[in-house]
């Protein structure tokens, strides 16, 4: 095991590579462009496949077809890629093939500012492509560290629940420079408490069995198990149909390999929620770390606030929510995401709001204005764009 | 059953279930000759499709690997699965013209440019059938669809001094042929020099679409009158009517095996690197 300062991006090559990824297929852009460098020079040296593409369309179709074809592959990007993915995320999906899907998020819409963090594309993680009928697997990293773990994880879970999982990080973790441990060897990934599962490949001759269970082989080209894979809703055997009792078995498939799994999906940190808090701050990400600063100073201050950061943003950890409080969410978007699905899980007796920012972190002082506010019940200081002139 | 047939393809998927008359059926069994012929067995292909007459009608035939992919990207995912799988596999790839020459065109220029290791047979109807007949980007000129109710009014990729063979040429493909699917013996022979070519390989196939595009652009729908018309305007190997020839038939370019493969580069690229490295 090694110590290095490195930045996000390369903490994501690290566990991408020490997770048994051997094809990248990207397409540069601000600020995942790192991802593709570090695996350009990374790849080759483990024998691995840097393939650039000509859009994130290409990029992620190729990293779908490798995959396909029994390496693991990855693909990275920012928001303006994301939704070029739809198409072969869909693809994935419905076909149950594995991936890992980055998504360094910026400031949006369209492009945006470039170069700076958003949160934006909480719901388009969980809705990636159309259709419905699906569930999606997406990881938030906070830190360099968690971003090489979760990657690790990203493959693991791609591999058991035989789907596309997304690391769903933000410009302040990827571009972010703080101190990582990378694993070298087997021995230094399993002393990391990181679990890699090696490719397996189905037999046949049923392909999509009609059951929520996970650990099934995937479908793997080139080794004549006569396996069919398709775009269309399929029969158990890969063959594409119009049937609805078979849509219904596909869906059930999609669904509920997922949604009957979440206790292998639930990753979060809570804290200070022993002592039933008045507050609860959620966030998920970089501005978590904030958050967690603003509740640490809350309680210096003796006030009962506490925190939950999620790791695991979908399947959405609805469960956590037994506590009734004033939570507040903190996202790095102006909208509000987060905060309705924090509505949605909430038990009676419990207030939910929103404070958000974008393209800058919040300031512990700024949340600490917020938590004031809501423990006094005095109205909560009003976003700074509300205060301006214009 | 066709002893070709049977040794190839999944008996579910015979009869097709195409429009009587189809010429789909005729470019599919020309392919299944070519591999035959050429000495291939199910496990050295793997068969990939797109959406729409083309996709639906071969997609899950061959006994061995199959997939389809979504509309037009089946040239990106060749790319990630050529790099994947056994250097000795075939990649054979079934497509629409929406598919190839429309929604997919910049993946197809892309793989005409890495030289990819894969044969791809445009199985071009002439338009988009499989929603009922729109014009597309080989529809002749001043023919009647649903969307052109008026004529085709816009260039084409094969009309008016244009080839999309030629773009594909200037792109870096390796060989490059046209045959319509009532053309026999020559257009096999093609086929077999398309799937023998180590790089992107791509065959165009137009084919009578008796339901929609005779319907509506000939005003019928007999297979004698539609098969008559496509010969008619069939130039090259095919004895026909010179003069407003649609389908200029023939080999339009032969470079197999001269310059490396994609696969085989970036594997070579990968190898010298660990050589440097280690
Ligand atoms: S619509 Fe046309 S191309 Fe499609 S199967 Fe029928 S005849 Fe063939």
């Amino acid at each position: 095991m090694k110590r290095v300062l490195e930045t996000g991006n390369a903490a994501i090559t690290e566990g991408a590579i020490a997770a048994g990824c051997r094809v990248f297929a990207g397409y540069p852009i601000t600020p995942a462009t790192e991802i593709a460098e570090n695996m350009s020079r990374r790849l080759p040296q483990v024998g691995g496949y840097y393939l650039q593409a000509e859009d994130e369309l290409a990029a992620m179709h190729i990293a779908v077809g490798s995959s396909l074809g029994g390496l693991k592959a990855m693909t990275a990007t920012s928001g303006p890629g994301f939704i070029l993915y739809a198409d072969p995320y869909g693809w994935a999906l419905g076909s149950e093939i594995p991936v890992v899907v980055v998504n360094a998020q910026r400031v949006g819409p369209v492009s945006g500012i470039t170069g700076a963090p958003g949160q934006g594309e909480f719901y388009f993680s969980r809705y990636p492509t159309q259709g419905g009928n699906f569930e999606t697997i997406v990881l938030a990293p906070a830190s360099v560290q968690e971003a090489l773990n979760l990657t690790v994880e990203a493959f693991y879970l791609a591999e058991r629940f035989r789907m596309p999982v997304t690391l769903l990080a933000d410009q302040l973790v990827t571009d972010g420079w703080e101190s990582l441990s990378v694993p070298e060897t087997p021995d230094d990934v399993a002393a990391m408490g990181l679990r890699v599962l090696p490719r397996r490949i189905h037999s046949g001759p049923e392909f999509y069995p009609a059951s929520d269970e996970i650990d099934v082989p995937p479908v793997v080209l080139g080794h004549n198990t006569g396996a069919a894979c398709s775009d269309w809703t399929p029969t158990e055997q890969g063959y594409d149909t119009e049937e609805v009792e078979a849509q219904h078995k596909h869906a059930y498939r999609l669904i509920y390999k997922v949604r009957n799994h979440r206790d292998l999906l639930r990753r979060y940190e809570a804290y200070y929620l022993d002592d039933n808090p008045e507050v609860v701050l959620v966030s998920y990400g970089s501005p978590a770390r904030v958050a967690k600063s603003a509740v640490k100073r809350a309680r210096e201050r003796g006030l009962k606030v506490g925190g939950i950061r999620l790791i695991g943003l979908w399947p959405f950890p609805e469960e956590l929510f037994t506590l009734p409080a004033k939570y507040l969410s903190v996202e790095l978007n102006n909208d509000g995401q987060l905060v309705r699905e924090v509505q949605r899980a909430v038990p009676k007796g419990s207030a939910v709001h929103f404070f958000g920012k974008c393209g800058e972190l919040p300031t512990v002082a700024e949340l600490q204005r917020m938590i004031d506010a809501l423990l006094s019940g005095e109205p909560l200081p009003a976003n700074r764009w509300e205060w301006e002139a214009w | 059953m066709d002893p070709l047939a049977e040794k190839y393809l999944r008996p579910r998927k015979i009869p097709s279930t195409a429009c009587s008359g189809c010429g789909l059926g005729q470019i599919h069994k020309k392919i299944v000759m070519a591999i035959d012929e050429l000495g291939l067995g199910i496990e050295d292909v793997v068969w990939g499709t797109g959406i729409g007459c083309a996709g639906r009608q071969t997609f899950g035939a061959w006994k061995g690997d199959n997939f389809a992919g979504t509309h037009g990207r089946v040239y990106a995912i060749s790319t990630g699965l050529r790099v994947a799988l056994p250097r000795d596999k075939k990649i054979v790839l079934t497509v629409g013209d929406g598919d190839a020459f429309g929604i997919g065109l910049l993946h197809v220029l892309h793989c005409a440019r890495r030289n990819l290791d894969v044969t791809v047979i445009v199985c071009d109807n002439l338009g988009y059938q499989s929603t009922g007949g729109q014009y597309g980007w080989t529809t002749p000129e001043g023919y009647k669809t649903d969307s052109s109710p008026y004529g085709m009014n816009e260039p084409n990729w094969v009309q008016g001094g244009r080839d999309v063979l030629g773009i594909l040429r200037e792109a870096g493909a390796t060989f490059l042929a046209r045959h319509t699917s009532l053309e026999g013996r020559e257009a096999v022979e093609d086929i077999k020099k398309a799937i023998q070519n180590r790089g992107f390989s791509l065959v165009h196939m137009p084919f009578p679409c008796i339901t929609n595009f005779a319907g509506r652009a000939l005003g019928t729908r007999k297979p004698v009158e539609v098969y008559r018309w496509f010969k008619e305007h069939t130039d090259g190997n095919v004895p026909g009517k010179p003069g407003d020839a649609l389908f200029k038939c023939g080999v339009y370019f032969d470079a197999s095996n001269s310059r490396v493969e994609y696969s085989e580069l970036v594997r070579n690229n990968v190898a010298e690197v660990q050589r440097r490295y280690r």
